[in-house]
């Protein structure tokens, strides 16, 4: 059943499945695919739940195909669903699928990554990637004392985002001053397998002559992470992304430097809120302070948390002071409520 | 001796062999940490896992099929071997063999289904390939098993000098698979249904029962390398394996193997992942730009085909 001829057919029994709970907000949080990242999703939902009276849920599709998510989202429709927060499987396909929920009534917002404008989602919620590459750049330069050698290890090249998180990286060092260097920039690497063999093939050739690394996706940071403790060296500096047991293992350790932070749980919670009070009839205010990025002009910015081995025992708390910081102000300055 | 260098010389490996000493000297000159001592480490281990990978390919394309469940049932071993330590507290030498029944159990599914069915093989392992990962996804929910027992990362880590302790596994597979199709009857089978099908079973092969065994081989192959992969990483991540595929298909296609069954060489394979495994070491000591990765990689892989099957013409032309 095409996206087109189901939603239709599906909104109708959702809504006549609804019955009892027509006045009351039944959110879906949606990722591309099952990804160890969106885990937090589900403690949001469960804390939202709590929270705002509402009913949360995160629900995963079987794989990271776009044919898949709509499916899936067509299936939460017909249960009931009335609000949907989706990590967009593809940023201009998911589009139409948004659309079609808007033409239903069912409001959306893209979560942890944007679809690119015009979109349906009533704004896109998520990690800046370049803020958070330029200042785990700067925290690593910091760390290596202003000057030395540095290699980025990063995701996929189709992967929009990659391309900004290389820009960022650059600028970071150029703000050096001339002092530190990128020696090598590694992509493509978010399969396990291959980032062993690559990041380890570095580490063979120019180990000795690296100062730093940055990783800018979770599998790299996991594999470079396990690949200096095997090494047990701590004399390069590494600062990670995302919060990988593995990742804050070696923090702890004192094998990696420290990690950025992405906040996914407060993506999952601010969006949840926010789908709530949409419901209620605020509307979203076409003045708020958005950021612009490369793909809307609608983007919220998640926040994002460097953590080190002081904070690493206690990170969460770091997430949740992000989450709180966002949260205190962001009903007055996008939601229009009276 | 002069016989036996010219027999060599008419192996159908041997231009792959010369590809790679070439490269190899060529990397030595441009890079001297090609060398050395880590960074051999680091190709051999490279090779453990790759060579299973391509040898659980090669067995299906021997019997004239694709796998496309490889990856899938290697990760979905994985997460089981890992699992099964982490959640049932199994010990490790029992982890490990349940690990190999599920393998096998895996590729007993898949030859059944393929020989019952009539239906290509290709078909088959493409919708078990999305049933093994369901499976997968739906026991990990994405999530990591993190808790590996220290002997198994230790085993994953450990070396002497640039050998890896994790050889001795595909060096076991590489000699038994070649046991298998150069002395054994399993093999000649295999290769015999392959080659012509109906042929195979006139003679009075039980074709059936060497297509299950060849998915079964294939698949416990594949279980190796899975859990080979959690050393190696040092956790049972429910995405090993999504990245096996084009490799799979390309070593044993370097190495000379006919897709259309009927005819593979295991030295061939096991050269075929050296000169991948050299390709993807290259690029990362030369330090290429990494939007040109793919497309040099892709551009050496089919330079190597292409100049391994106009040896092979050229030496079929001189016969």
């Amino acid at each position: 059943m095409s996206i087109r001829v189901g939603l239709p057919v599906v909104a109708v029994v959702g809504l006549l499945a609804q019955g009892a709970l027509a006045s009351d907000t039944r959110v879906a949080l949606v990722p591309g695919g099952p990804h160890p990242y969106f885990a937090a999703w589900a403690d949001a939902a469960a804390a939202a739940s709590a929270d705002f009276g509402i009913e949360a849920e995160y629900r995963v599709p079987s794989a990271w195909e776009l044919s898949r998510q709509n499916e899936m989202i067509e299936s939460l429709v017909a249960q009931g669903f009335n609000a949907m927060l989706v990590f967009p499987g593809d940023a201009v396909g998911t589009n139409s699928t948004l659309q079609e929920l808007a033409d239903f009534g069912v409001p959306s917002a893209a979560l942890a990554g944007c679809t690119v404008d015009p979109s349906a989602a009533s704004f896109c919620l998520g990690t800046d990637v370049a803020r958070s590459a330029y200042l785990g750049t700067k925290e690593l330069i910091e760390a290596m004392g202003g000057s030395g050698k540095i290699a980025h290890f990063t995701g996929f090249l189709v992967d929009p985002n990659t391309t900004l998180r290389i820009e960022a990286v650059e600028q970071a060092v150029a703000e050096a001053g001339g002092d530190v260097e990128i020696i090598q920039v590694i992509a493509d690497i978010d399969a396990p397998e291959p980032a062993d063999e690559k990041i380890n093939a570095f580490l063979a050739a120019r180990g000795s002559e690296v100062d730093g690394i940055v990783t800018t996706a979770w599998v790299p940071a996991v594999v470079a992470a396990t690949s200096l403790r095997n090494l047990g060296d701590q004399r390069i500096k590494m600062v990670g992304i995302d919060h990988d047991a593995v990742v804050l293992q070696a923090i702890e350790d004192g094998y990696v430097h420290g990690t950025m932070l992405q906040n996914p749980y407060g993506q999952g919670y601010i969006g949840s809120y926010a789908m709530d009070l949409i419901r209620q009839g605020c509307a979203v205010k076409d003045d708020a302070p958005w950021l612009e990025t490369a793909q809307t002009a609608r983007f919220i910015d998640s926040g994002t948390a460097f953590v080190d081995a002081a904070q690493v025992a206690d990170y969460q708390a770091a997430m949740v002071a992000v989450t709180e910081e966002v949260m205190s102000t962001f009903k007055d300055d996008f939601l229009d409520c009276n | 001796m002069t016989e036996r260098l010219r027999a060599l010389a008419l192996a159908d490996w041997f231009g792959l062999l010369l590809v790679v000493l070439v490269a190899g000297t060529a990397l030595a000159f441009m890079q001297p940490a090609f060398l050395s001592t880590y960074n051999i480490y680091v190709l051999l281990l490279s090779f453990s896992l790759w060579v299973l990978v391509a040898l659980a390919q090669m067995v299906i394309i021997a019997i004239g099929q694709m796998n496309l469940s490889v990856g899938a049932i290697g990760g979905l071993v994985a997460i089981t071997f890992a699992g099964t330590m982490q959640v049932w507290g199994l010990p490790i030498p029992l982890a490990i063999v349940f690990g190999l029944l599920l393998g096998a159990l895996c590729g007993l599914f898949n030859g059944v289904i393929t020989h019952v069915s009539g239906i290509s093989a290709f078909i088959i392992t493409l919708a078990t390939l999305s049933i093994f990962k369901g499976i997968n996804i739906g026991i990990t929910e994405a999530q990591p098993f993190y808790h590996i027992p220290d002997a198994v990362k230790a085993f994953g880590a450990a070396r002497v000098g640039g050998v890896p302790y994790m050889l001795v596994v595909p060096v076991v597979a590489i000699v038994g698979v070649w046991l298998l199709f150069n002395r054994m009857v399993l093999g000649r089978q295999i290769l015999a249904v392959g080659a012509n099908r109906h042929a195979a079973e006139l003679s009075g092969i039980r074709v059936g029962r060497v297509v299950v065994i060849a998915h079964m081989l294939s698949a416990v192959l594949a279980a190796s390398a899975g859990m080979l992969a959690v050393a190696r990483l040092q956790l049972g991540q429910p995405t090993i394996g999504d990245d096996w595929l084009i490799l799979s298909f390309a070593a044993p296609v370097i190495g000379g193997a006919i897709l259309a069954g009927g005819h593979v060489s295991v030295i061939g394979t096991c050269l075929g992942v050296v000169i991948v495994t050299l390709i993807n070491n290259a690029l990362v000591l030369l330090g290429i730009d990494p939007f040109f990765v793919q497309l040099l990689l892709g551009a050496l892989i089919l330079a190597a085909v292409i100049l391994n099957r106009w040896r092979e013409r050229r030496r079929e032309a001189f016969a």
